[in-house]
C-alpha cells in the first residue's frame, strides 16, 4: 500500500508538469527514430545542416509533420564582442519560418573570428563587454528571426582568459540581460565543474543553485571521457558516452526546483550504441525527472 | 575587457600552433605585439597553458572531422 501511494504521488507531481524527453536527430539514428516515435517526444534538430540544401529542408518538413522538432544552431557565435554574422541569422529566420519549430536554441559561445574559423564552441571571456554584445547579438536574432533563441551553456577546455566573473554569473547576467530562456547543459554543468570547480570553488550542484531556475526551459544530457596524463586531466563532453550518473542526479535536482515544464534532449554524436539503449537512456531520464518532481 | 580584437588572438591560439608555440615562448611579447591592452596582455601573461592545449587539440580534431564528414557536428 504504501509502494502503491508513493508512486501515485510521483504520477500526480510528474502530471502537473508537462516535461518531455527526446532526441538529437542524426542522420545515423534516423531509422532508429522513425521506429520508436512513440517512444520520443520530441526531436532536436541541428538548424545548421538545414541552411543550404532544398531536399533536406523538405525532408525536415516531413519529420516535423511526424513529430515535435525543436530547432538547435551551432554556429552563430552569439556571445561575442563581434557582431553576429547578418547572412547567418537570415538563414535561421528562414528556417524557423518554414519549418515552424517550438522554439529554436543556439549556444553561448564564439566560434570565428574574423576570418578565423574556430571550427567549434569556444568559450569567451566572462566579462560585461561579453555580455552587453552578447545581448545584442541576441536582440538582432529576435528581429531577425521573430523570437528570442534559447541559449545554451557550453563545456570548455580552458578557463577564458580576461573573465572577472564566474560561470554561473556571467551565465545568470547574460540571460537577464538578453531576456532569453536558458537550454542547460547539464553535462557542461558537470564537466565544467569537474575541470575547474577547485579553482572556482564550488561543485555542480552549487552550481546549479547559483543559476535563475526559474529561466530554464530546456535540457541537454549527454556524456564525455576524460583526456590528458594524470594529473592534468579533463573531462571532454565528446556526446559518444552515456550520460554519467552525477547528470542524472542534477536532472532530478532541476526538477525538484524549477518551475517549468522542461524539454529534456538526450544527445549523442558517435559510437552510436543500439538504439534500445538510446532508448533506455530517455527512460532513465524520465525517470529522474519524475524523482525531481515528487519532492518539488 | 573582452574585445573583437582579443577574441582574435584567442581564437589565432586555437587554431595556428605556430602562433600558439611563439605565443607560450613569450606570452607577455606576443600579446603586446597583437596590440592589446596592458590587462589583455597580464591576463594572457596567466593563461591556463594545460587548457589552452587541449582546446587547441580538441578544435583541431573538430575541424578536421567536419572535412571528413560535412554533416557531422
Amino acid at each position: 500500500m504504501a509502494a502503491e501511494a508513493a508512486a501515485g504521488a510521483v504520477v500526480e507531481a510528474t502530471n502537473r508538469f508537462a516535461d518531455r524527453v527526446g532526441l538529437g536527430w542524426r542522420p545515423e539514428l534516423a531509422a532508429g527514430i522513425l521506429s520508436n516515435l512513440n517512444s520520443i517526444d520530441v526531436l532536436e534538430v541541428i538548424a545548421d545542416d538545414y541552411f543550404d540544401s532544398s531536399s533536406r529542408l523538405r525532408s525536415l518538413k516531413t519529420l516535423a509533420a511526424q513529430a515535435p522538432v525543436v530547432l538547435h544552431g551551432i554556429a552563430l557565435g552569439m556571445a561575442s564582442t563581434v557582431r553576429v554574422d547578418r547572412k547567418r541569422l537570415e538563414k535561421m529566420a528562414r528556417l524557423v519560418d518554414r519549418v515552424k519549430p517550438e522554439s529554436w536554441s543556439e549556444h553561448l559561445a564564439f566560434v570565428r573570428a574574423g576570418d578565423i574559423e574556430i571550427g567549434h564552441l569556444a568559450a569567451p571571456p566572462r566579462t560585461a563587454s561579453t555580455i552587453d554584445s552578447t545581448a545584442a547579438n541576441l536582440d538582432a536574432a529576435r528581429r531577425m528571426v521573430g523570437s528570442l533563441p534559447l541559449v545554451e551553456n557550453i563545456s570548455t577546455l580552458i578557463d577564458p582568459p580576461a573573465s572577472d566573473r564566474d560561470e554561473p554569473t556571467w551565465l545568470t547576467e547574460t540571460a537577464a540581460a538578453s531576456g532569453c530562456g536558458l537550454l542547460l547543459d547539464l553535462h557542461n554543468v558537470y564537466v565544467n565543474s569537474v575541470n575547474f570547480g577547485t579553482r572556482w570553488g564550488f561543485d555542480a550542484h552549487q552550481y546549479l543553485a547559483r543559476l535563475p531556475l526559474e529561466n530554464v526551459h530546456a535540457v541537454h544530457i549527454s556524456g564525455g571521457k576524460w583526456i590528458g596524463d594524470a594529473g592534468h586531466r579533463r573531462m571532454l563532453d565528446d556526446h559518444r558516452h552515456d550520460p554519467p550518473d552525477p547528470v542524472y542526479d542534477l536532472l532530478t535536482e532541476l526538477a525538484s526546483r524549477c518551475p517549468n515544464s522542461l524539454t529534456v534532449i538526450l544527445e549523442r554524436d558517435g559510437s552510436y550504441p543500439p538504439m534500445r539503449h538510446l532508448l533506455a537512456q530517455l527512460d532513465r531520464a524520465r525517470r529522474a525527472l519524475a524523482l525531481g518532481r515528487a519532492t518539488a | 575587457m573582452n574585445t573583437p580584437e582579443f577574441e582574435r588572438f584567442l581564437a589565432t591560439l586555437y587554431v595556428d600552433d605556430r602562433a600558439r608555440a611563439r605565443f607560450l615562448e613569450a606570452p607577455l611579447a606576443e600579446a603586446r605585439r597583437a596590440g592589446l591592452t596592458e590587462a589583455q596582455c597580464r591576463a594572457l601573461e596567466s593563461i591556463d597553458r594545460i587548457g589552452l592545449e587541449m582546446a587547441a587539440r580538441s578544435f583541431s580534431a573538430k575541424r578536421a572531422g567536419k572535412s571528413r564528414l560535412p554533416r557531422n557536428h
